[in-house]
């Protein structure tokens, strides 16, 4: 946020054609945004092939609250009602506000104007999911002690955002059309912004492709639950062969889509077995690194060499090293051919 | 700006996959390459398994072919069967009276086949009526159920009905404990602490068969669930999973979830026959139906008892202990070997295996935690063999393969769980769609499973089959288990909602004997008629006797008249064929009750009371042969007090020749 308190000190001059039409699209989709529902959190479990949804208006809980106050009364949770909450007398008029707000800067056109929206916005924003939050904790915590089922130590407080598991359902948190339609007046918001303060070219200089491509790399890596579980060694069995995992320089483990993860004694072991589970969706495959003792490092990313004198447990003769600088080390030791990861897979 | 709209659309794709990133994919119900072929049987082929599948609230059994899924029959039980006239019968109206009169339906819940020797023998099929306490014995021969008795001081007879290594006792329990017959129950319903007990009635089995309770076991008031008998070294040994040991008779789903542990009930049988030989036990006046089934009559009689013979379990301490078991357990059942007793706590994230051993050294060294209602409590920790961590979430039942290990099922994440009896470590697991509720191997709860398939019957179908409306069948699925790892090979609806089921090797069955047909030398039906010349119509009063064959294809007699309105008609109607599958049937017209289904050399016998003056045409209703069509017949009705005289013919009621 710090930038942009400068140029709100600087600038009070008024704002451009092309940021009235867009304060303009900002203020319809503020009031829009009050007819549809702005969040919602969908639940799947076996039984519940087509899903459960709960949906967050400005103004009320709609969706299938009735089963779904059915189905928490198992966890002693409390039952869901739209008057429990005040934030629903309120939210209406505060986006009714931003939506006056935005539509009046149209007409009063000053930069600084734009900007306090922008950060009251920006700010309300924050609020409402430390809030929303709050909720989403009181009720997956304050549990009825009699509840049929207790699981001790369990809670079931939906994610703020994103997936988590809870009990036989999974529970995923994101904004519906509403609250898509808030994102993209934020956004344009910050467009606006931007054009009317020249930040970009003030950020120009420095370079923001990295930045981008680390917001990438989050993107992709941003589910918890796709992280490596460490091998116990002589303690473990493999998954495929049911012979206990004894050598850590050649064992190999997956972790599905819903966070399983199964443990192998050999990479070859791992690809049997997914070619065998076929149904069952892989999140992530990890194998040990040769060249250390028992490290499992991202299959994906891993150099591998196959062939010559590699001895493995079930004589998949594949071994892994982390890069490249092993991998030729160990491909003149071991008289070992490099082999891609997709190569592997395919075999 | 082009540029920025660029990266502005970029971040939003971005922000975009964030959310979807996370979220798991369905992993769906992809059935893997040879499914198909594994449940395949050849037109005219048969199947491996006979598989006998309870069929709840219809109250029948349903009788499966295994690995096709082809249903095969499905036999009438506790419910009235309007196709095969069961129930409807003058015949069968008997096999369904109870203390309560006529009971046309009920909820039939769990099946199990005679064993020898722990295993099973194909002889006989029992099944449990859960809502009017009942027991019925199928005979395997003949596909019919042959024998229902009741059970008096019980209600919701639902762990039954489980059975000894050597069919010596077929149990039934008491799922809502009530006040017992013969006292007054005519009390408060919050006094169910003082007032309501739990029965476990020994039901007798002899050498053809033949049922009769041997004694019942009064209990403290908790809600009896399943049961299984012990069997190997623990022969002589039975056990009841129970709940609500809370004894609350209100909002059970809460008020009988809140202790941690509840219990399971093992009984020394062997212990309560000697203290009956020693006359410990109390005779109590009470009223229950037994009813046979005669096939040389084809008719069932049924006979109202009236005493019954009580032992009390807090009065002879060393008959029942209480093995405390988490959460509400309800399955419960016994490894090949009869060492290991798995209790399924249904609210539970843990499986606990009891070991027969360590609980014979539990009670001989009093190892006891004080006492229930009574009944000594052992430790939890000085009878577990271990626990199954993590399985999954509300395990229900568990069958076994005789390898070792043993399958679980999981209702809340609807799932089957394969794990090793000894080591107590999970295997293997796949899901089912959606929410299984019982289980079964082959010979699966026997000393002799075969291993090679499970069938899981779920609760939910939903979206598995094209919908029908708002009532859907319910489903099991089969899974090839002779591997390291289950593999789904076959969905298939189920009549009713199917709760436990028994399978056992076709050839065990199919070589017993089976009956094609009833000689018809040996029809000892008092109102059979061996030929059509012994066809004849008589009158007493108002009551009409029917004596009538059929053969392909022709009712003798097909013409009567003389009936009047408000006469009561008996249609005997012998099925004179001597030939396998040549049922007949007989429908008369605006009849109250149903059809008949005569097998060949049977008699079956339908009371019809005219209400109209007309001509009322009867029929066959099963297509017998290419002149089925032409097998037909009329009664004439006259009023009340007409004159017309009785006459009966065949074929010689022809109009006068002028």
């Amino acid at each position: 946020m710090f930038p942009f308190f400068i140029p709100i000190v600087m600038n009070t001059s008024k704002i451009s054609l092309f940021s009235k039409v867009l304060l303009l699209v900002v203020s319809a989709l503020f009031f829009a945004s009050l007819s549809f529902p702005m969040w919602r959190i969908e639940l799947e479990a076996p039984q519940y092939p087509e899903g459960l949804v709960l949906q967050l208006h400005a103004n009320k809980i709609a969706g299938d609250v009735a089963i779904i106050n059915g189905l928490n009364h198992y966890i002693g949770m409390k039952t869901l009602h739209t008057e429990d909450f005040p934030e629903f007398t309120i939210l209406p008029y505060i986006f009714g506000f931003f939506g006056l707000f935005a539509l009046a800067m149209v007409f009063i056109a000053k930069r600084k104007g734009v900007i306090i929206l922008f950060l009251s916005f920006l700010l309300f924003g924050v609020l409402a999911g430390v809030d929303f939050y709050r909720w989403n904790y009181e009720y997956g915590h304050n549990l009825n002690p009699n509840a049929a089922i207790v699981v001790p130590g369990m809670a079931y407080q939906p994610p703020l955002i994103g997936y988590k598991q809870l009990l036989n359902f999974g529970a995923y948190s994101i904004p519906d059309i509403g609250g898509w339609m808030l994102v993209a007046a934020g956004l344009l918001l910050f467009i606006i912004v931007i054009k009317e303060t020249n930040l970009l070219k003030k950020i120009k200089k420095q370079n923001i492709q990295p930045a981008l491509f680390l917001l990438l790399f989050l993107t992709l890596f941003s589910c918890a639950n796709d992280k490596a579980v460490p091998i116990k060694m002589n303690a473990d069995n493999c998954d495929f062969c049911g012979m206990s995992i004894a050598d850590g320089k050649f064992a190999a483990e997956v972790i599905t889509e819903k966070g399983r993860d199964y443990k192998f004694d050999d990479i070859l072991c791992m690809i049997h077995y997914t070619k065998e589970n076929s149904a069952t969706k892989i999140g992530a495959y990890y194998v040990n690194d040769f060249a250390k003792d028992n490290v499992l490092i991202p299959a994906n990313t891993a150099f591998f060499l196959s062939g010559g004198t590699i001895q493995s447990p079930m004589r998949g003769g594949i071994i892994a090293v982390s890069n490249e600088v092993d991998a030729k080390e160990f491909g003149t030791k071991l008289n070992a051919k490099p082999i891609t990861w997709e190569a592997i897979l395919n075999k | 700006m082009n540029n920025k709209f660029l990266k502005a659309g970029f971040a939003i794709v971005l922000v975009a996959a964030f959310f979807s990133s996370c979220k798991p994919k369905n992993s769906g119900d992809v059935v893997s390459g040879d499914a198909a072929q594994k449940a395949y049987v050849a037109p005219g082929k048969y199947d491996e398994f006979y598989n006998f599948v309870s069929g709840g609230f219809s109250g029948q059994v349903s009788v499966y072919g295994l690995p096709s899924g082809r249903l095969l029959r499905v036999v009438p039980v506790f419910s009235v069967d309007p196709q095969s006239g069961y129930g409807y019968s003058e015949e069968t109206k008997p096999m369904l009276n109870t203390s309560h009169g006529f009971v046309p339906w009920d909820d039939q819940h769990h099946v199990e086949m005679s064993q020898t020797n722990g295993e099973v023998d194909g002889r006989w099929l029992f099944a449990n009526a859960n809502n009017t306490p009942r027991i019925a014995r199928l005979d395997l021969k003949t596909f019919r159920t042959t024998e229902i008795i009741e059970l008096p001081n019980s209600a919701g007879n639902h762990s039954s009905p489980f059975i000894t290594e050597n069919t010596e006792y077929v149990v039934a329990g008491t799922r809502f404990s009530v006040p017992p017959d013969n006292a007054k129950g005519d009390v408060p319903i919050n006094t169910y602490k003082e007032n309501f007990k739990g029965y476990l009635s020994f039901v007798k089995v002899g050498k053809a068969g033949e049922m009769d309770i041997a004694f019942q076991i009064e209990a403290p008031g908790v809600n009896f669930d399943l049961s299984h008998a012990g069997k190997g070294k623990s022969h002589g040994w039975f056990f009841f999973s129970c709940y609500n040991t809370e004894q609350a008779n209100t909002l059970l789903e809460v008020n009988a979830s809140q202790k941690d542990k509840d219990f399971i009930m093992a009984v020394n049988w062997k212990k309560a026959e000697e203290y009956v030989k020693a006359g410990k036990g109390k005779k109590v006046t009470t009223k229950y139906a037994h009813n046979v089934y005669d096939e040389k009559t084809h008719s069932a009689k049924s006979e109202i008892r009236t005493e019954v013979l009580v032992l009390s379990a807090k009065e002879l301490k060393d008959i029942c202990y209480m093995i405390p078991c988490p959460k509400s357990p309800h399955g419960c059942d016994v490894d090949p070997t009869g060492e290991y007793i798995v209790g399924s706590g249904k609210l539970a994230a843990l499986i606990p295996v009891f070991s027969f051993d360590k609980l014979q050294n539990a009670i001989k060294n009093k190892q006891f935690d004080g006492n229930y209602d009574g009944i000594p409590v052992i430790k939890y920790e000085a009878a577990l063999h271990g626990e199954v961590q993590k399985p999954g979430l509300g395990p229900l039942h568990t069958e076994f393969d005789g390898k070792g290990n043993a399958y679980t099922t999981f209702f809340v994440s609807s799932e089957v769980v394969k794990w090793d009896i000894k080591s107590l470590k999970v295997l293997d697991r796949v899901p089912t769609y959606y929410s299984v509720g019982h289980l079964c191997i082959p010979g699966g709860d026997s000393r002799k499973p075969f291993g090679k398939y499970l069938i899981a019957y779920n609760k939910i179908t939903k979206d598995r089959y094209l919908p029908t409306g708002p009532e859907l069948a319910q489903s099991a699925q089969i899974f090839d288990i002779s591997g390291d790892k289950m593999q789904l090979i076959l969905d298939f609806p189920t009549i009713g909602e199917p709760h436990y089921a028994q399978a056992a090797p076709a050839d065990l069955i199919r070589n017993n004997g089976q009956l094609k047909f009833y000689k018809i030398e040996d029809n000892n039906n008092p109102f059979a008629t061996k030929g059509e010349k012994e066809s004849k119509v008589i009158r007493k009063g108002n009551r009409v006797d029917v004596y009538m064959t059929s053969i392909r294809s022709h009712f003798a007699p097909d013409n009567i008249e003389g009936i009047k309105v408000g006469d009561e008609v008996y249609f005997h109607v012998t099925n004179l064929e001597q030939d396998w599958d040549v049922p007949h049937g007989f429908a008369i017209k605006g009849a109250d009750n149903a059809e008949l289904l005569i097998m060949p050399g049977e008699t079956c016998t339908l009371k019809w009371i005219p209400k109209k003056v007309g001509i009322v045409p009867f029929y066959c209703t099963d297509f017998c042969s290419a002149l089925h069509q032409e097998m037909q017949g009329y009664v004439r009705v006259s009023p009340a007090g007409s004159s017309v005289p009785l006459t009966f013919s065949l074929g010689t009621n022809v109009p006068a020749s002028k």
